[in-house]
């Protein structure tokens, strides 16, 4: 059981302020995750979680109770770090077995959950070796069970798969969905990559400069963002954000941009005149060839991933525009070539000039 | 002709060998003098044209220094009452303990400075700088002091002041042993349960071993080799080797150079000793890089 509560959290170091009133529930056996581009604050979240950096105000409640000043091993929690944080001089067996150790846990039922958690995470065979006899992936999993084995109430994961390659990656998200699934403990998981949020998450909490932007389900997020900062970060290829203005014609709303102009789709009906973005995901761009769509751009650039293929455009904006096509119907495009571009009118984002999401 | 870059390369290293060839050995002969001295008899010491290799070698040298065989040209006057064995005694108690205090309590305190900044970058410079004060101005004001806590002529002051002077090399040599250590390392240790005193003895010193080690030869060949403050705070009942050995130098009856070398070759034997025994982490300890990141 465990449940923790942030209230009000606040961090500063010096003039920086790191976390800015942070407030965010975690229920008992949710796992959350804390996404966001690098020093967004979500690693000292985590860390002021486990008690190695102190709140400047705010409180944090674990069951109710507040642990702001509790030691980080008076917590119940377990944490596995970034680096794995092995020692070094010590076996596998041995590394795993310090927090046995440290809780006066007899010798042989030591010996005993030391091979049972390595049987959990499938390090039997690693046992008598060093750490640094370990690769990346092995050490990753040697870090969790020397966390899994003193049986915390709460994991927290600070970035445990970012320096493992990126199948090994998938491998141990997978791992990690399967432990989460088997434990039910809290699971609360630090990452700046949005595809590992999106897999492992029941929750997830976006940050940004300090402050958390969003917080919701995976697809929640994926369909529903609140900003164009959170409608970018997630999704891959990012969604394609299209500067321009919102003009009312004849009383019907429509996008202008430099390259294009369209009318824009019933919900937009009431959105203010003015400047403000257009959104919209690659995969929910139609393509054809030659004309008949919304507009019409030549082709800049054909990439062929295999299962579907990646179209670019230049549509005027500073990145290159995106479109998704299905397998490999379009690999033989010629660049130059005019194509038809249709935008599925549910799918289509407006943000303002501070890049909130114009509602429907 | 001109040269093929393999030529050339043959050429640049046979140059560069010769070259350190010589000052090998240059930089090596008087150490060789020393050790050839110890094993001549009287008469090849001073002998012209200079005798290289001793004929025959002999151990009177050692015999005579080491364990008094006979008396020979040195007056009880001149040489201290004590025999040589027991200045070695005198400084392997002195230098041994005083090293051992200086790491001990330099590695807490550089553990303090790393982690929780207890002095800050200029401190620290300070209490190095502490050691640039030549120590011959503070010696007169220390032997005030000593005489008047009695700690004049004695092991334990020597030991307490050999101990001080050294701290800040301790400091600063294991702080940047410390540094090294990722502080992630010990949060793990942390949350897993152990308090702040195990996390210290269990991971982070174990980790530092070989800096710790290499920080300990340091600081024993300084206070093994301390002539100047030995000659100072101690007079008659404590005397160290280095005291002992320029007592052959201020002989007045002719320099007695087979003995001095055989006492030189004493002194040195042991720190090599030391040095061979853990010269598996002396490698480890200067290149420090043993802690995975």
């Amino acid at each position: 059981m465990a449940r923790i509560e942030l209230l009000n959290l606040h961090k500063s170091f010096g003039a920086v302020q790191a976390v800015k009133n942070l407030t965010l529930n975690i229920e008992d056996c949710e796992f959350v995750v804390l996404v966001g581009p690098s020093g967004c604050g979500k690693t000292t979240t985590l860390r002021m979680i486990a008690g190695f950096e102190d709140p400047t105000s705010g409180e944090i409640r674990i069951d109710g109770r507040v642990v702001n000043d509790l030691e980080p091993r008076d917590r119940g929690l377990g944490m596995v770090f970034q680096s794995h944080a092995l020692f070094p001089h010590k076996n596998v067996a041995q590394n795993i077995e310090f927090g046995l150790r440290m809780k006066k846990m007899p010798s042989e039922e030591r010996v005993k959950r030391v091979r049972e958690v390595a049987e959990m995470v499938r390090i039997t065979h690693l046992l008598d070796k060093m750490p640094g006899q370990c690769s990346g992936g092995e050490s990753q999993r040697v870090a969790l069970a020397r966390t899994l084995v003193t049986n915390p109430s709460t994991f927290l994961l600070d970035e445990p798969l970012s320096s493992l390659d990126a199948k090994l990656r998938r491998e141990l998200r997978a791992e990690c969905d399967r432990l989460h699934a088997e434990l039910r403990r809290t699971f609360i998981y630090v990452t700046h990559d949005q595809e590992e949020a999106m897999t492992l998450a029941d929750r997830i909490a976006v940050m940004r400069v300090g402050e958390v932007v969003q917080i919701g389900s995976p697809m929640e997020i994926y369909s529903n963002p609140v900003n164009q900062f959170v409608a970018d970060f997630f999704g891959s290829p990012s969604m394609n954000l299209l500067p321009g203005e919102v003009v009312h014609e004849n009383g019907i709303a429509r996008f202008r941009s430099i390259r294009f102009e369209l009318p824009l789709p019933e919900q937009f009906k009431a959105a203010r005149p003015g400047a403000g973005t257009l959104g919209i995901r690659p995969e929910h761009v139609g393509v054809n060839l030659g004309s008949g769509g919304a507009i019409e751009l030549p082709v800049r650039l054909v990439e062929p991933l295999g299962k579907e293929t990646l179209l670019y455009f230049d549509a005027g904006a500073d990145r290159t525009f995106v479109a998704v096509s299905a397998g490999l119907k379009m690999v033989d495009v010629k660049v130059g070539a005019p194509v038809a571009l249709s935008f599925d009118p549910r799918r289509l984002y407006l943000f303002d000039t501070d890049g909130q999401r114009v509602n429907v | 002709m001109a040269m093929t870059k393999s030529q050339r390369r043959r050429l640049m290293k046979t140059i560069r060998y010769a070259v350190l060839t010589v000052w090998a050995i240059i930089a090596a002969f008087p150490i060789y003098w020393m050790v050839a001295t110890s094993f001549k008899p009287d008469n090849q010491w001073f002998s012209w044209p200079p005798v290289y290799f001793p004929d025959p070698p002999t151990l009177d040298n050692y015999r005579n220094v080491w364990l008094g065989a006979q008396q020979y040209a040195v007056t009880q006057y001149a040489i201290s009452s004590q025999k040589p064995l027991v200045s070695l005694w005198n400084s392997t108690v002195i230098a041994t303990t005083s090293t051992f205090l200086s790491v001990l309590f330099g590695s807490i305190l550089a553990y303090g400075v790393s982690r929780y900044r207890i002095l800050s970058e200029a401190r620290m410079f300070q209490l190095l700088m502490l050691r640039m004060i030549p120590p011959i101005v503070v010696v007169a004001p220390l032997s005030l002091y000593y005489s008047a806590i009695g700690l004049l002529d004695s092991r334990t002051g020597l030991i307490i002041v050999y101990f001080l002077t050294t701290l800040p090399y301790a400091v600063w040599m294991t702080k940047s042993f410390i540094d090294e250590v990722p502080r992630e390392v010990e949060q793990a240790a942390e949350i897993l349960g152990a308090s702040r005193w195990r996390t210290v003895f269990e991971i982070v010193l174990p980790l530092i071993r070989s800096g710790l080690v290499a920080t300990f030869l340091f600081i024993l060949i300084l206070t093994w080799s301390e002539y100047l403050l030995a000659l100072i705070l101690t007079k008659t009942q404590v005397t160290t080797l280095p005291i002992e050995l320029s007592k052959y130098q201020g002989s007045t009856e002719g320099r007695v150079y087979g003995r001095q070398a055989a006492l030189a070759v004493g002194i040195t034997i042991p720190l090599m000793i030391v040095g061979l025994i853990i010269r598996k982490h002396l490698a480890r300890g200067f290149s420090f890089g043993m802690v995975r990141r």
